[in-house]
């Protein structure tokens, strides 16, 4: 990582199970991408005019640049630059692959803690944990934490939240 | 923690019968049903009318199953969702308050609503816990268990009010007439006559002759009778509606807690703690100012749906609107007016629009002799005068004694 970082990174990373999924997730959205092309090639004559030509083969090429990086690069990616940490004061993130955010959230600012289990995330055993504040802009989530850990973090936020009163937020 | 508990299983069935769960399918199906066509007769309709019910049906027997909840000593746990699974926790600390809600058909099944108030902010998600259709002994006592973690047990709320409890204000029906003179409940029945003239207008022919089938009378009783049947309704609507709201409602205080208890058809029980409330604010419309009428609310930070949440008397003689937010909240004492700035604001802004007016009567009288608008301007300048003095009237501030 870069070292001009606006604070130091999260201490934590994310399981390697969170790379299969995003690999899936990759080729999921590969599949449907490519079906969308396929049903262009069927559909759109070859002898057609105006960019048709140029598309028939851009399209492919399109697809294929976009599998690779979908499934082969970013799933990596992003696992190198998702990372999170609970300190005693704070829940803290950083997400995101080409753009990168930072979020802190004071624990004593926590309203609701969630625990989501997607239908995908349970094929893989992982789960994401949602703090929700009473900001609109400050909700952070920590995706793709084995279930497990997700359940023992939300419970610990939940119950230190509850240790702090509140300041009239 | 406590053991996960569920809903009564009779909530499956007030869900049915409001399609509660299969209204989220009606975008859906409406194209589904026009690519079919409605073409059979009876058969058809009979075949979609059960077919709806029973896909209700399964969403809320769906929607029942795999939902439960737990009120543990430190938080409150939400476990819900058909294939993907979400498990909401509150901490019982960041509870802002429980309202406990009695639509009709629920308390035909003896059956309550709890809405636990978490204040989370987070745009775009529901953000608060409802507990949809547990028995009403269950949710007297999820509202007391979420409510006493700061000591003082609540006691338990039935309709006979135990001695711990201070009145604070009780509803007079005969304030229902109050209602015509206030915006907000106008609202709705000037929107429904819109819509019914708009309809009548949109009718081909003439509907009222053809189908009462006689002879108008003269143009101007038919205004009036117009003018006066539009009042009546306005009138009647306003009256119903605040009724339908407000019915019954009572204000107590409970230890910590202001009960609001309120309304005709479905009855809601809010509960907010005294410790939250930051201040207090009357309101008195025009037409409230009239009768001399007022409302009161508590302003109340980080409360979803504070307007209705808040409201501490909903409308009612304007002497028992201060006297309730002077029990609440220290009185101030009396206001002292604004310096003179503030007043030749006031009036310089009231002003501009009659003043532009002239400028531009001067200019057309000038060039083509027209001194209407001039005129126009002039008036319209003078009450701008008088506008912004009676708006500096208003003005008024102190600095309590502080806390």
């Amino acid at each position: 990582m870069t070292t001009t970082a606006p604070v130091r990174e999260p201490a934590w990373d994310l399981p390697r199970a969170a790379i299969r999924l995003w690999t899936a997730e990759g080729a999921i959205s590969t599949t449907l991408l490519w079906v969308g092309i396929g049903t262009f090639l069927l559909l759109v004559p070859a002898s057609a005019g105006g960019p048709f030509p140029v598309l028939r083969w851009a399209l492919p090429v399109a697809g294929l640049l976009h599998a690779a990086v979908v499934v082969g690069v970013r799933p990596r990616l992003k696992h190198r630059v998702y990372r999170w940490e609970i300190t005693a004061e704070t829940a803290y993130t950083r997400t995101g692959w080409l753009t990168q955010t930072w979020t802190l959230v004071p624990i004593s600012r926590i309203q609701t803690v969630d625990v989501t289990r997607g239908v995908l995330q349970q094929m893989f055993g992982l789960a994401t944990v949602a703090v929700l504040t009473a900001s609109s802009q400050g909700t952070v989530r920590i995706w793709h934490l084995e279930h497990g850990t997700a359940q023992r973090v939300a419970d610990d936020l939940a119950r230190r939240a509850e240790l702090v009163r509140d300041q009239a937020t | 923690m406590t053991p996960a508990r569920r809903t009564s299983p009779r909530i499956v069935l007030v869900h049915t019968v409001t399609f509660r769960q299969a209204r989220q399918l009606v975008p859906v199906l409406i194209p589904a049903l026009a690519g079919f066509g409605f073409g059979g007769g009876t058969t058809t309709i009979v075949a979609l009318a059960v077919g709806i019910t029973l896909l209700s049906l399964a969403g809320a027997g769906l929607s029942w199953w795999r939902f439960s909840y737990a009120d543990g000593p430190g938080a409150v746990v939400v476990t819900r969702g058909l294939l993907a699974r979400a498990v909401r926790t509150v901490p019982n600390d960041r509870i802002r308050g429980v309202e406990i809600e009695t639509p009709v058909l629920h308390r035909a099944l003896g059956l309550v609503r709890v809405r636990i108030d978490a204040a989370a902010g987070a745009a775009g998600e529901d953000e608060e816990v409802v507990v949809d259709g547990v028995p009403r002994a269950e949710g007297d006592r999820l509202r007391s268990a979420v409510l006493t973690h700061r000591g003082a047990p609540v006691p338990a709320a039935e309709d006979d009010v135990p001695p711990a409890e201070e009145e604070l204000f009780r509803w007079d029906n005969r304030w229902l007439l109050y209602a015509p003179l206030v915006g907000s409940y106008l609202a709705l029945p000037a929107a429904g006559v819109g819509a019914l003239s708009r309809l009548v207008e949109d009718l081909p022919g003439h509907p009222l002759e053809d189908l009462l089938d006689l002879d108008l009378p003269p143009g101007w009783v038919l205004v009036a009778g117009a003018v006066a049947g539009t009042l009546l309704l306005l009138v009647a609507g306003s009256v119903i509606g605040a009724a339908l709201v407000n019915w019954g409602f009572h204000l107590v205080r409970r230890g910590g807690s202001l009960v609001a208890v309120r309304g005709l058809l479905t009855r809601r029980h809010t509960e907010l703690e005294i410790d939250r409330i930051r201040g207090v604010s009357v309101s008195e419309g025009v037409g409230m100012r009239l009768v001399g009428a007022g409302r009161a609310t508590a302003l109340v930070t980080g409360l979803a749906d504070a307007e209705r949440r808040g409201q501490l008397l909903p409308l009612g003689p304007r002497g028992q609107a201060w006297e309730l937010a002077h029990r609440l909240v220290e009185d101030p004492g009396p206001l002292t007016g604004h310096p003179p700035a503030a007043r030749r604001r006031r009036v310089v802004r009231a002003v501009v629009p009659g003043a532009l007016l002239v400028v531009g009567g001067v200019a057309l009288g000038l060039r083509l002799g027209h001194w209407e608008l001039l005129v126009a301007g002039l008036v319209v300048a003078g009450l701008g005068v008088l506008l912004g003095r009676s708006l500096y009237g208003a003005l008024g501030h102190t600095a309590g004694p502080g806390r």
